[in-house]
C-alpha cells in the first residue's frame, strides 16, 4: 500500500501540529460495506488527523449535527450503493442551509466517472474510487482541510 | 466568531458557539482567545453536576453513557457528554470511537456530545476536558457526563474536575480487580458492574463490596450497582445513587473543593508544557543528550545539569 512517508513508522507526524486535522467518516443512507472506511479511518489515524467514525445508516441530518458538534474540518462521504448523487446532496443541502462554511467536504466510492462534475459542482470534491493510493487521498484532505482551517480562523 | 459572539452564542446554547468554544479550548495556538473566553464564562459556571465515569478498556464505558444520558433525557434531565479517547504516540492522530457506541441513544434523543482526542496526556483527562466543561456549563446543561480514557489504574484525573466518579467495571476482571486496588477503587464515589449478565457478575459485585468495606469512605457509603447496558437493567438505580451523592455534596464541603483541584490541575500541566518548550528547544540541551548517549555521563548527571542550565537562574533548593 502506498501511504508515503505519512505511513511510514515512526515517521508520521502530524501536519497539523498542535490541532490535528479533525475528520468525519460517514456513510449516509443504506449502505453497510464500511470495511474501506475502516481502512481509511486507519490511514487517516496514521496520518496525525483526529477520526470519528458516525457508525451504519446515519441520516444525512445525523452526519451534518456531528459534524457541527465535534467542530471537524472535513466530512468524507463514502457510498458504494450508488445514492451518491441523492444522498451527498442532502448533506451538501443541510450544510448550505444552515450556512456553513468552513466545513469541506469529500466523496468517495464507486461514483461513475460522469457523476463527478455534478458533485464537484455541489463542492464535494475528491470522489476517488476504488483502488486509489491512500497518499492521494490524505493530500486532497490535508489541502481542503487546510482551506476549512483558515475559514474558521478567520471567522 | 470573536469571543462577544461565543459568549452569546453559549448562553443561547447555539451548538455550533458551543463546539466551536470548546475547540478553541482544544487548541493552545490560540490561548490568548481561550483566556478570554474562559473569563467571560467562568462567573456563570458552577451549576452543572459533573459527572465522571472511568474504568478499565472493554467494560462498556461508552454504551453506558449513552444509554445512561438518554434515561435522564427521559427524567427531565437536561445532559450533555464528553468523551476522550487516546491518540497515538506516534502520529499524534485517534480514532474517537466512542462516539459510535452511542450514536443511537444521542441520534433519538437529541444529546450533544463531543469527542476529545487527549493529545498524548497521561492521566486519562485531557487538559481540554476542563475547557469544555466549562463551556458546556455556561451554556446550561445539567449535568455533564465525562468519559475518560479507558485506562485502568492511573486514570485518576478525573476526580479533579468532577463532582461524582462512578468507576465501571465487568465481571471476569478477575484478579485486575485486586490490581486496581490501590488507584481507581479510591477514587469512585459509585461503583458499577456493567454487564451484569455475564458469568460471575455476582461475585464481582460481592469482591468490590468486601474491597470497599476495608476502606474508610467518610459519611458517604459507596454502593456498587449492576447493570445491563442492552437492557437498561440499574439504569435508574444508578440515576438514583447520583442525585444522592449530588445531595450528599450539598450539605457537605465535597463540592468546595473542586475550583482548588482544577486550579492544581490546570497549574500542573501548564508548568509540564513551560518546562518541555524551555528544555526541549535548546542546543546545550541537545549536547547533553549527545553526552548520554555516547555514555561519557549518566542521566542523572544529565538530568541534573539540564535543570541547573534551564532553571539555576530560579533558585537552587
Amino acid at each position: 500500500m502506498s501511504g508515503g512517508e505519512y505511513l511510514a513508522d515512526g515517521k508520521n507526524q502530524s501536519l497539523f501540529k498542535d490541532k490535528p486535522i479533525k475528520i468525519l467518516l460517514a456513510k449516509p443512507g443504506i449502505d453497510g460495506h464500511d470495511r474501506g472506511m475502516f481502512v481509511l479511518a486507519r490511514a487517516f489515524r496514521d496520518a496525525g488527523m483526529d477520526v470519528l467514525y458516525a457508525g451504519l445508516l446515519p441520516t444525512p441530518e445525523d452526519v451534518v449535527d456531528t459534524a457541527v458538534n465535534e467542530d471537524v474540518d472535513v466530512i468524507a462521504l463514502s457510498l458504494l450503493n450508488g445514492a451518491h448523487l441523492t444522498v451527498f446532496k442532502k448533506v451538501m443541502d443541510l450544510i448550505n442551509k444552515r450556512k456553513i462554511d468552513d466545513i469541506a467536504v469529500v466523496g468517495g466510492g464507486t461514483i461513475p466517472d460522469q457523476d463527478k462534475p455534478k458533485l464537484e459542482k455541489m463542492g464535494i470534491t475528491g470522489n476517488y474510487g476504488p483502488g486509489t493510493p491512500l497518499k492521494v487521498i490524505i493530500d486532497h484532505i490535508t489541502e481542503r482541510a487546510t482551506e476549512a482551517r483558515s475559514r474558521k480562523n478567520r471567522n | 466568531m470573536n469571543v462577544d459572539e461565543l459568549f452569546e452564542g453559549i448562553r443561547k446554547r447555539d451548538l455550533r458557539s458551543v463546539s466551536r468554544s470548546i475547540s478553541i479550548f482544544e487548541d493552545d495556538l490560540q490561548s490568548s482567545k481561550a483566556d478570554e473566553l474562559m473569563k467571560r464564562i467562568y462567573p456563570i459556571t458552577g451549576r452543572a453536576h459533573i459527572i465522571g465515569i472511568t474504568g478499565p478498556p472493554g467494560v462498556g464505558k461508552s454504551t453506558l453513557m449513552g444509554r445512561l444520558s438518554k434515561r435522564m433525557k427521559e427524567t427531565g434531565k437536561d445532559p450533555a457528554l464528553v468523551a476522550i479517547d487516546a491518540s497515538s504516540p506516534f502520529s499524534r492522530g485517534s480514532f474517537l470511537g466512542n462516539r459510535i457506541r452511542m450514536q443511537d441513544s444521542l441520534r433519538e434523543n437529541g444529546i450533544f456530545m463531543r469527542s476529545l482526542s487527549n493529545r498524548g496526556f497521561k492521566g486519562g483527562l485531557s487538559l481540554s476536558a476542563l475547557g469544555a466543561v466549562k463551556v458546556l456549563d455556561a451554556s446550561g446543561f445539567d449535568p455533564i457526563i465525562i468519559e475518560t480514557v479507558g485506562s485502568g489504574q492511573s486514570d485518576l484525573d478525573i476526580i479533579s474536575i468532577a463532582d461524582t466518579t462512578a468507576v465501571i467495571l465487568a465481571p471476569g476482571l478477575g484478579d485486575e480487580i485486586q490490581a486496581i486496588k490501590a488507584g481507581i477503587m479510591e477514587i469512585g464515589d459509585i461503583f458499577v458492574v456493567n454487564k451484569i449478565d455475564r458469568e460471575g457478575a455476582f461475585l464481582a459485585m460481592k469482591d468490590i463490596q468486601d474491597t470497599l468495606s476495608l476502606g474508610k469512605s467518610g459519611n458517604w457509603i459507596k454502593p456498587v450497582i449492576g447493570t445491563n447496558s442492552l437492557t437498561g437493567e440499574g439504569l435508574d438505580e444508578l440515576i438514583n445513587e447520583i442525585d444522592q451523592h449530588k445531595k450528599f455534596l450539598g450539605n457537605g464541603s465535597g463540592r468546595d473543593t473542586r475550583p482548588t483541584s482544577e486550579l492544581y490541575l490546570l497549574l500542573e500541566n501548564r508548568i509540564r508544557k513551560l518546562i518541555e518548550s524551555y528544555v526541549s528547544d535548546d542546543e546545550s540541551t541537545a549536547d547533553i543528550v549527545s553526552l548520554v548517549r555516547s555514555r561519557k555521563i549518566d542521566p542523572y548527571e544529565a538530568s541534573e545539569a539540564i535543570i541547573r542550565k534551564s532553571f539555576g537562574h530560579v533558585g537552587k533548593n
